[in-house]
């Protein structure tokens, strides 16, 4: 498979598959609830994860690189197959891949934290004294979306309350398990344990094993994410989640926490000119109050002067981005020249 | 860790003292260095970046210390004895007959005492198997598939077999041992937790502060025609009365045996 080295490089067609549109559109359908938080008195309502042109620039900073998406892992040993194509065969089979591989590259929700459950439906005090344990009572209908199960439970003192978050994932996991999920956490998700994780760069094994484990709105997914964002960007791995569905998420992430610095260098580093305007695009829709994004409205700037407002105002590390692009037109002035 | 291990077995990279489990007063690892070529200023723990955040709302807490920092390398004697092979390497199984039974023998110390020829972890009283004690057991995992060796290919016993399997378990859990992460798809959910089920519905009326869940809960003044009756049948029994009890409070009972009120 020589011939994939040709879309080795980070490609990134424009154009998306109808499931992965389909998929978003309906999420955007589906995620009032998220959207329904508009900016008062703005403008335009606040961009949320799910919008269209905000998936559709995050796609395209997220790059699809063939070789890393379908990467050899360890799995049982079996001998090789190899197979004799034509040049037509090979790029029907290269299509496919790259079909396939947008599909592992749709994005995981990015939602807020869950509201807490504490609805109490009765409290039937004659009860008190006749049991000494709690009794949770899960409704086991198969055909219900788990959301939408009822599960209460009955305290010793009588009374009948919904059940938590933690309860209901726990029940659920019980009665409906999941592939690669447990119905304890386990212990690598700590904050002491996820330094372990990371100082062996396996961010995106973490983040995987976390979408399996934990729902997008619970507590822990959101912390065990924005740690993993945090390190990524304190020692600059960005790399790591590059061509993977995390790396969406941890543009959305950085910037809305406006730190971007460090992901702006890097992608200068390596000559991604496009990732860097599409990045502070992205910015401006954010943050449509900020200095450079009023700049940009007016001067309706492009590619190279876009960066340049950009790092005048917004950014905190001014020189060393521009070092970073002044040696980026340099090296293009010469590769120009000779 | 083990990605670029060569395809033969028996060479696995350098091996700790596999008795150095308990706390050893090693030093704690540092912290990765920046890798931005660019700025080479010192990162501090526990600051994400120069120039100040000023207003992010929840800065996440400095990293806590790593529980596990990285032992310290083999002794001479563990050298000595296994060089860079694994441990279980040239160890041999006595049994009857050319094909060895499927199953290794039970275990190593019976009643207290050793059997002859122990397998390769009961042999050497140095190797512990604990799930810190990251490199022992990185031996005894295929460096290509991930599975753990069968005990008919390592030799050790079964109690120490089950051992091994747990302390690897506990090992991946903590992170200290590479694990193959299932790839489970995006979720399709409706996350709006608009249903009653997860969402808030309002209160039952009768749950307000004061009111009682059922009305029996509390005192209710009997029907007049009941009391009345009542009075018709046992006229001729009524005491004297200065007063009937005033309407709505429940009259005292001191005569009556105790009832326990509920709520009281």
């Amino acid at each position: 498979m020589a011939a994939l080295g040709a879309w080795g490089s980070a490609v990134a067609p424009a154009r998306l598959s109808r499931v992965a549109r389909a998929l978003w559109a309906w999420r955007a359908r589906r995620c009032l609830g998220q959207d329904a938080g508009a900016a008062d008195g703005g403008k335009a309502a606040k961009p949320s994860f799910a919008d269209e042109a905000v998936q559709n620039l995050l796609y395209k900073m997220t790059g699809l690189n063939l070789q890393k998406v379908f990467r050899p892992v360890k799995k049982e040993l079996k001998p090789p197959k190899y197979k004799l194509m034509t040049e037509a065969q090979l790029e029907e089979a290269t299509r496919k891949a790259i079909e396939e591989a947008k599909e592992k590259l749709i994005m995981p929700p990015v939602l807020n934290e869950r509201e807490p459950i504490d609805d109490v439906l009765a409290e039937d005090k004659f009860l008190e004294g006749t049991e000494s344990t709690k009794y949770v009572f899960t409704d086991l209908t198969y055909s219900i979306p788990h959301r939408e199960r009822f599960i209460v439970v009955r305290e010793p003192n009588g009374v009948l309350r919904k059940a938590t978050w933690e309860e209901r994932d726990r029940m659920i996991q019980i009665f409906f398990p999941k592939e690669g999920r447990r119905v304890i956490p386990p212990v690598i998700f700590k904050d002491e344990h996820l330094v372990t994780v990371f100082q062996q760069d396996r961010h995106e094994d973490i983040l995987n094993m976390c979408i399996a484990q934990f729902e997008p709105d619970s507590p822990d997914y959101i912390r065990v994410h924005h740690r993993t964002y945090d390190d990524i960007e304190k020692h600059a791995k960005y790399d790591l989640l590059r061509s993977t569905r995390h790396f969406g998420g941890m543009v959305w992430y950085l910037v809305n926490k406006k730190k971007t610095d460090g992901l702006l260098i890097d992608m200068i580093h390596r000559d991604l000119l496009d990732d860097t305007t599409s990045l502070i695009t992205l910015y401006h829709m954010v943050h449509p109050e900020c200095q450079s994004a009023k700049e940009a409205k007016e001067g309706k700037l492009q590619g190279v002067d876009l960066i340049k407002v950009f790092v005048k105002t917004e950014s905190q590390k001014e020189g060393y981005i521009q070092l970073a692009l002044q040696a980026y037109e340099e090296a293009m002035a010469t590769s120009t020249a000779s | 860790m083990t990605s670029h291990t060569p395809p033969h077995p028996g060479c696995p990279p350098a091996l700790q003292h596999p008795g150095s489990t308990q706390g050893h007063p090693a030093p704690p690892v540092p912290l990765p260095g920046s890798a931005l070529g660019v700025s080479g200023e010192r990162r501090y723990r526990g600051e994400g970046e120069i120039g100040g955040l000023g207003g992010v709302p929840n800065p996440s807490p400095p990293p806590p210390k790593n529980p596990h920092p990285s032992p310290p390398p083999p002794s001479t004697e563990y050298r000595v004895t296994y060089g860079n092979k694994p441990v279980w390497l040239g160890y041999r199984r006595n049994h009857k007959g050319a094909i060895p039974p499927q199953r290794t023998r039970k275990a190593c110390l019976r009643k207290g005492k050793p059997v002859g020829n122990p397998c390769p972890i009961c042999r050497d009283r140095n190797l512990h198997v604990d799930f810190r004690n990251v490199k022992l057991l990185n031996q005894f995992i295929c460096p290509h598939s991930g599975v753990v060796f069968h005990p008919t290919h390592t030799g050790v016993c079964m109690k120490q077999h089950k051992l091994l399997t747990k302390a690897i378990e506990q090992a991946q859990d903590h992170g200290l041992l590479w694990l193959q992460v299932p790839y489970v798809p995006v979720p399709r959910d409706d996350f709006s937790n608009q249903h009653p089920a997860v969402g808030k519905t309002p209160p039952a009326p009768v749950l307000a502060p004061g009111r009682p869940w059922y009305p029996w809960y509390e005192w209710q003044p009997p029907p007049a025609a009941a009391v009345a009756r009542m009075r018709r049948l046992y006229k001729d029994y009524l005491k004297e009365e200065t007063a009937p009890p005033a309407a709505g409070t429940p009259p005292d009972n001191p005569s009556t045996p105790s009832v326990e009120h509920r709520g009281e």
